[in-house]
């Protein structure tokens, strides 16, 4: 928890979910577990307010409770984690794989959990084919169905599972009824302990319930407000039981990492090497995808046999040539596949740690080449591969005059990009008789960079932010003029009106307005771009931590 | 020579020595003497014996030519101003030449007339002329390695240098690409014989692509700002009022 996460958590909760929320939840992870009443009284908000924000956070699974540190009897606590928040920067990344793993019905499921946080299977079926519904052509709609199977597909990959039924915290059985009750105190014998079982935990996580859902989707009679109120309210009093009560579906996060990290791979060998080897690659990925654990170092071995037989029925590569591809990639020295026996034509795995280090190695150096030049790059990645070398090897090595090299360590030295390591030669450590070496740690310098993205992506919020604001006259303004537009289409006005109407705009106005367009437009995907980088350094960080 | 006594043998070789014909050179298991050829002993026929004595010391340091007139006076404890004439001397006669070192270009350093100048260590231009040259099709992708042998013989032939390389140059170049991430190489074992293989062992160099694209961070004005850690909301410096930001979203 540092102080940009932080500041960055506090912006994504404001912008998703309000003020009052984003202060309760950037209290609570400042100040770890506490209970209602202190909220209450550190935050100043009133009970109503804290009660609401706390439901908001729980629901979309940012704020877990659990039964006090005191002992069974002590009021519950409640905890955030910044991770959860930070994937708050992630969902167009998650709703666009979707939709590009399942289509369009896949990507408006997972906007819609997304969006809710958790929802029964055959309300998000109801709410997905209406919303299709409504972008189809007039007389077809969507079948409840085919929405049905859509899910289904997502659940048996993995990207959705079962919400973990809320129990009394600490009991670990999962026979719990699905009650989200506060805790029974002292009804449980179990110890009091602050782990909350993971969703697969429970043997039904992925089981899809069966579900008595037919019907199709219903389109809109109307497009006002009024109606859509009214349309909300009555599903909300729909008795209709569908056979799921109780049965909460959410976002499979860690799942949709592996698919990203899977694609970060594939992507650099298409890099280095060539079309046909990510593909070889991506087929030994497909093929691991649900037997290899989150945080395995590498893949299970797979016989070059399977290899062949699972290979893309458009790839005619014949088997020996897939054998020199193999050998190929097991003889790169990024060694993104290596070979695990002889048995079946050859074991190959896919080493999984090692190619996120190797990516995250490469971020580096991006990062270095693009700040500092090609130079200092080139003494950057020296010193990542021979580790320690004084001034004057550094010279030599990388052919740089002493002068310029000098310079450029000195700068990333002061950027804490490298780092010096004395070595005395004597006890007491006189600069004339020590040694001081330039060295390069991998794993301190990506969780810097980290640190660094994270403040990038607060800055380019509190730009936009700033950016919205100055133009907010505007943008009223022109929001006005679209309404009046609007109804006046609806009303069947003439067509001077309209353009009198449209004519309240000035060009310079509009100029203007285009030009803020452009500028959020840019900013928005800023933040994505940031995001694949957060993504790659988040994840060599975890898989180092997790060996 | 079994014909002779020991002391003949002794008496001829001095003999030799002070006329110059023979050099006397030591090694591991005793003393050994080498016959100078005709060429040389005519050269240094109107020197003295200093002067014979610096042009050894000179001839000694190879083509690395890193003795300027310091390192020869300490190698052979003459005073400056002799070492100022003797080296006069023999440059008239066209024995050794000063060239112009590449580190100081004050500091003059001697070599033998016939040797070359080899590259130091900073050699900016010409390395980056050969590695320019590195860019062409000789570094191939893919399935054809060079080996660092046929490399420094077609850079050799193309004949950019003006100095001649030799194939540790060619591999120090090389290694300075390995380190720009444009070059790999990869190390296999060679037999003995094969031409261009060093203790057994063959380098092979190809040319690659980065592995990634430049990363999403250094595509944001963020990512290169200069002020970054200066950088707060409300302050001097702040994301609202950057004129970084302002250039990059008016591109």
């Amino acid at each position: 928890m540092t102080a940009q996460e932080l500041r960055l958590c506090g912006l994504l909760l404001r912008e998703h979910f309000g003020e009052v929320v984003a202060k309760v939840a950037t209290h609570l992870l400042r100040s770890g577990a506490q209970n209602l009443r202190t909220i209450i009284h550190e935050t100043g908000i009133s009970l109503d307010l804290v009660k609401k924000s706390l439901c908001v956070l729980v629901q979309h699974g940012a704020c877990v409770f659990s039964s006090g540190r005191k002992g069974p009897g002590s009021p519950t606590e409640y905890r955030t984690s910044c991770d959860q928040i930070l994937r708050i920067l992630r969902y167009p990344r998650y709703i666009y794989s979707a939709k590009t793993l399942y289509g369009d019905t896949g990507e408006l499921i997972i906007e819609e959990l997304l969006q809710r946080g958790d929802m029964t299977m055959s309300s998000t079926v109801k709410t997905v084919a209406d919303r299709l519904t409504q972008n189809m052509e007039e007389g077809r709609s969507m079948e409840y169905s085919e929405v049905s199977s859509t899910f289904s597909n997502l659940v048996e990959t993995h990207f959705l599972q079962r919400c973990p039924p809320m129990g009394g915290a600490g009991k670990k059985d999962s026979a719990t009824p699905a009650a989200p009750a506060a805790p029974t105190p002292g009804a449980g014998a179990a110890p009091v302990s602050t782990d909350q079982p993971t969703p697969e935990s429970f043997p039904d996580c992925y089981k899809v319930p069966h579900v008595t859902l037919i019907g199709r989707g219903k389109r809109q009679l109307s497009s006002e407000d009024g109606e859509d109120q009214r349309n909300a309210k009555k599903a909300k009093m729909d008795t209709e039981t569908h056979g799921d009560e109780g049965i909460y579906w959410q976002v499979n996060f860690e799942r949709f990492h592996l698919h990203f990290r899977d694609q970060a791979i594939i992507s650099a060998v298409a890099n280095k090497l060539d079309q046909t080897s990510s593909e070889i690659v991506r087929t030994m990925l497909r093929m691991s995808e649900v037997t290899t654990s989150p945080t395995a170092t590498c893949t299970k071995p797979l016989s070059a046999n399977e290899i062949f037989r699972s290979l893309p029925s458009n790839y005619n590569i014949p088997r020996p040539i897939l054998d020199q591809y193999l050998t190929l990639l097991v003889d790169d020295p990024m060694e993104f596949v290596g070979k695990a026996g002889e048995s079946g034509g050859g074991m190959y795995v896919v080493n999984l740690h090692r190619a996120l280090a190797n990516l995250a190695r490469a971020t580096l150096e991006s990062v270095v080449q693009e700040r500092f030049g090609s130079r200092s790059a080139r003494i950057f990645r020296l010193l990542l591969r021979k580790r320690h070398l004084e001034q004057k090897q550094v010279e030599d090595f990388a052919m740089v005059p002493a002068k310029e090299a000098k310079d450029m360590l000195y700068t990333l030295l002061s950027e804490n990009l490298v780092q010096l390591q004395e070595i005395p030669k004597t006890p007491d450590y006189a600069p004339s008789r020590t040694f001081y070496l330039y060295t390069v740690n991998q794993l301190p310098t990506a969780r810097m960079l980290l640190q660094n993205c994270y403040k990038t992506v607060a800055n380019l919020i509190e730009r936009r932010l700033f950016e919205t604001k100055e133009s907010k006259r505007l943008l009223e303004k022109s929001q006005r003029i679209e309404a009046i537009l609007a109804s006046l289409q609806a009303s069947g006005a003439e067509p001077e009106q309209l353009t009198e109407v449209e004519e309240m705009i000035t060009a310079p106005e509009k100029q203007q307005l285009e030009a803020l367009r452009l500028h959020i437009n840019k900013l928005d995907s800023a933040e994505n771009q940031v995001d694949e980088t957060i993504f790659l350094l988040e994840s060599y960080v975890k898989s180092t931590t997790a060996a | 020579m079994p014909h002779l006594e020991p002391q003949q043998r002794a008496m001829a070789i001095n003999k030799l020595l002070s006329l110059g014909q023979l050099d006397l050179l030591r090694n591991s298991s005793g003393l050994l003497y080498r016959m100078k050829d005709a060429q040389s002993t005519s050269k240094m026929k109107g020197s003295d014996n200093q002067e014979k004595l610096v042009y050894q010391i000179i001839e000694d340091a190879g083509n690395k030519g890193n003795n300027n007139s310091r390192d020869i006076r300490f190698k052979s404890n003459l005073p400056l101003t002799e070492i100022n004439k003797i080296l006069k001397n023999l440059e008239s006669k066209k024995l050794i030449k000063a060239v112009k070192s590449v580190a100081a270009s004050k500091k003059k350093v001697y070599m033998l007339y016939n040797l070359q100048a080899r590259p130091l260590s900073d050699g900016g231009g010409l390395a980056d002329a050969a590695r320019d040259s590195k860019q062409s099709p000789m570094v191939q992708r893919n399935s054809s390695f060079a080996t660092s042998h046929e490399v420094w013989k077609y850079i050799c032939e193309l004949g950019i240098s003006k100095v001649d390389l030799s194939m540790d140059d060619i591999e120090t170049i090389l290694n300075t690409l390995i380190y720009d991430g444009k070059v790999e190489m990869t190390i296999i074992a060679a037999k003995e014989g094969t031409v261009g293989s060093v203790d057994g062992q063959m380098k092979l160099y190809r040319g690659v692509n980065s592995v990634i694209q430049p990363t999403g961070l250094v595509r944001t004005p963020c990512g290169l700002c200069p002020v970054f850690d200066d950088c707060h909301e409300g302050g001097e410096i702040s994301p609202s009022n950057c004129i970084y930001m302002m250039e990059w979203l008016d591109f």
